[in-house]
């Protein structure tokens, strides 16, 4: 496996000529390019080609800060606060771009048309806010999948006994309506749980975006007025409920974030879990999962709408406006965005964002059936996902939803009393700020 | 040409004066204009745009924030209750052993050299629904065959944050009180005991008037940790669910580094900072009344 994966590297390595090829030789020479990238593990491979930029073009990459983007998030705004934006390259993320509509500057041009064109159209898109393209996506693709366990469809007695509650056959849902029969009737708690949510922060809020989109409603009005208390929002919020009284999550479910989900399906005590890619190698991972050999994925269920859930985000790299090289500093964010970049980051699993790296992955895996599944579902999910909401104030408007859908879904408020709340607050800060 | 000559007091004390304005007023200076202000991180330019009271009126009517600042004097009582009747405990058991004394003494301070969000962490596993060690204890021990949401329930929640800050930083009060043991003068606990007082009357009536002092210097220290917990609380429940765990300062935390509101921030911050300003005037009020009746104030 190692020498596998020492060869494939190897291979990569051989193949970056042709990215490097539209370098030219020595064109930043002298030039120090200072970066706050994100942090952690599995994004170190990609920075590992920084030094091959550095040699083609002749200037310096200097990372001043590592850290994860809720951290980076507080030291940007810190930095532009305090005026001591002194650095050039960031590492971004389509839901915390909208925040900072100062920090960053126009890439469009400053990238050649054809680099840009090498993307996933939808992708560009939300990376562009106010016709400014703030950053260019890295194979860093979030959107939310259906992963389950294999053998509860494979179970004739439970086929039997959940035809005779429901009226239908059990098989992989289609639609979160099928999640919610399915979750209530697999859940044996304290044991076993039919399925499980994020339950706080921006992840409960972006869940609940997705299920209001998918029941045929959304958030914001087009002046950014909420829109979410709404037949549609009402219909969303009680999905999350019913499963939290019915005993079908775990009770901590509220408290969870993407590590416990993660975890909890990979414990073997869930049935159901709507998660994102990164995930799909850990879950099959024998060393690391009990769930492992058993996992199924399938595309994100579809809304009372026929829509599919898809609430998106990616990863990216953008260019600071207060940058003195900012050709230098688009340099090396195409650089670290290209076709070979997204080649070497999507081969450990994560979701690409160029269209050729696509095509490239799913050749890559067809000898694999569990990553040509996994790939499958991520893609047919892909095609219709969504961004969040391009406003400045989605993660304060966020906070303020947050806190409303919990206390629904505890029982200290009822659906339509947390929904008004939320709305109250939400239009509060729109106004506050001027925003209509 | 006439050079003017400062006074050699002033020149001593200049460095001082220079370091204290520039580490204590500017910023205190700055954060309260600022309250007065819009301003907002990510957008610098909102420093300047002056709105008067209305961040302080905000905060003056919001439920949420007296919630909080309610929940926060709540755990300040319950928790340094329980602190200083445990470490007074503690003390006196520590203070009776005579071997391996200063191995105990060491020992008791492990806690409070553990950083607040490990211990955090720590507890959050501790308390998790799911796969937590006290579920699975009490589901192992037959005692429940539920999953208790100790994280989620208001009440339990704030149990298990109590059992944090508790464990955390009990041995602040058992170290002091137990050097206030050591300062006692033996002449009249031993005249107590002449006199036919039982152990417990000798304690009420002698030991603890002694320690009153220290217990009360413990509860000052303490009581400013307290009304600014933040680190432990954040990583075991972040001021939720719903709320229902929300302190003063994950409120104010969130508002100013996460909605970047630090203009609201700072003005939830000064009304906070009365908490402080309440509690310890109260303590060292009952400090001084303490070492009077000692004998030992003026």
């Amino acid at each position: 496996m190692k020498t596998f994966a020492a060869s494939s590297a190897l291979a990569l390595l051989a193949g970056l000529g042709l990215a490097s090829a539209a370098l030219a030789d020595g064109e930043f020479a002298g030039i120090t390019i200072d970066a706050k990238l994100i942090g952690g593990q599995q994004y170190e491979a990609l920075y590992a080609r920084i030094p091959e930029w550095e040699a083609k073009t002749g200037a310096k990459v200097n990372i001043v800060s590592q850290k994860n983007h809720f951290e980076l998030d507080k030291e940007f705004k810190a930095d532009i606060a305090s005026g001591s934006i002194t650095w050039c390259v960031g590492s971004n993320h389509s839901s915390f771009a909208p925040q900072y509509p100062q920090l960053y500057t126009d890439l469009t041009p400053l990238v050649p048309a054809e680099t840009i064109a090498g993307f996933v159209g939808a992708n560009i898109a939300a990376a562009t806010l106010d016709g400014k393209l703030v950053m260019l996506p890295r194979a860093q693709f979030d959107v939310s999948a259906l992963y389950y366990q294999k053998s509860l469809y494979t179970d004739p007695a439970k086929a039997e006994a959940f035809k005779a509650k429901y009226g239908y056959d059990l098989a992989v849902p289609e639609t979160w309506d099928q999640v919610r029969d399915q979750a209530m009737f697999f859940a044996d708690p304290p044991n076993f749980y039919g399925t499980q949510y994020a339950g706080k922060e921006e992840g409960i809020t972006g869940r609940f975006y997705e299920m209001v989109i998918a029941d045929g409603g959304k958030l914001f009005n087009d002046d950014f007025s909420p829109a979410f208390n709404s037949p549609e929002g009402k219909m969303a919020l009680q999905w999350f409920v019913d499963l939290y009284k019915a005993g079908a999550v775990p009770p901590g479910t509220t408290n969870y974030l993407w590590d416990d989900l993660g975890n909890g399906f990979a414990s073997g005590t869930i049935a159901l879990n709507l998660d994102w890619p990164g995930w799909s190698g850990f879950f099959n991972d024998p060393a690391a999962s009990k769930a492992s050999g058993n996992v199924g994925v399938a595309p994100a269920p579809k809304g009372a709408a026929g829509v599919r859930t898809g609430w998106s985000g990616f990863h990216g790299f953008s260019v600071t406006e207060a940058c003195a090289n900012k050709e230098a500093a688009a340099s090396l964010v195409d650089f670290l965005t290209n076709e070979d970049s997204q080649t070497l980051e999507s081969a450990a699993g994560p979701l690409p964002t160029r269209t050729a790296v696509w095509d490239k992955v799913i050749a890559a895996a067809a000898s694999d059936p569990y990553k040509s599944e996994v790939l499958a579902a991520f893609q047919e999910t892909a095609k219709t996902a969504f961004p969040v909401p391009k406003t400045p104030y989605w993660i304060e408007a966020s906070n303020l939803i947050y806190p409303e859908l919990q206390a629904a879904i505890l029982g200290d408020k009822t659906v339509d009393e947390a929904l008004q709340n939320a709305s109250d607050a939400v239009d509060s800060l729109m106004r506050e700020n001027g925003v209509y | 040409m006439y050079r003017m000559r400062l006074p050699p007091w002033l020149v001593l004390l200049m460095p001082a004066f220079v370091i204290l304005l520039a580490v204590v007023a500017i910023p205190l200076v700055l954060s309260l204009y600022s309250s007065f202000t819009a301003f907002q991180l990510t957008r610098p330019e909102t420093i300047t745009k002056w709105i008067g009271t209305f961040n302080y009126q905000k905060a003056m009517g919001d439920a949420n924030f007296w919630a909080a600042f309610g929940r926060t004097v709540l755990l300040l009582t319950v928790a340094l209750n329980l602190e200083m009747l445990l470490g007074l405990g503690l003390a006196l058991m520590v203070a009776k052993v005579t071997r391996g004394q200063r191995l105990l003494r060491t020992m008791m301070m492990f806690p409070m050299m553990f950083s607040p969000i490990l211990v955090g962490f720590q507890f959050k596993f501790i308390f998790n629904d799911n796969v937590g060690l006290l579920n699975n204890a009490l589901q192992s021990l037959g005692l429940t065959d539920v999953a208790i949401p100790w994280l989620v329930d208001g009440n339990l929640a704030f149990i298990a944050i109590v059992t944090a800050e508790v464990w955390t930083s009990t041995s602040v009060f058992a170290i002091l009180i137990l050097a206030g043991l050591f300062a006692i003068p033996q002449d009249p606990v031993e005249a107590a005991r002449v006199d036919g007082c039982t152990p417990w009357q000798t304690f009420r009536y002698v030991t603890l008037p002694f320690l009153m002092p220290f217990i009360y210097i413990a509860m000052a220290i303490r009581s400013l940790d307290v009304a600014r917990a933040y680190d432990i609380v954040q990583v075991m429940t972040a001021g939720g669910p719903a709320r229902r765990t929300e302190l003063l300062w994950t409120l104010i935390g969130r508002t100013g580094y996460v909605d970047a509101r630090m203009g609201y921030a700072n003005a939830m911050g000064y009304i906070a900072i009365l908490l402080s300003i309440v509690f310890t005037v109260y303590f060292f009020r009952k400090l001084t009344t303490a070492r009077t009746s000692l004998g030992m104030g003026d």
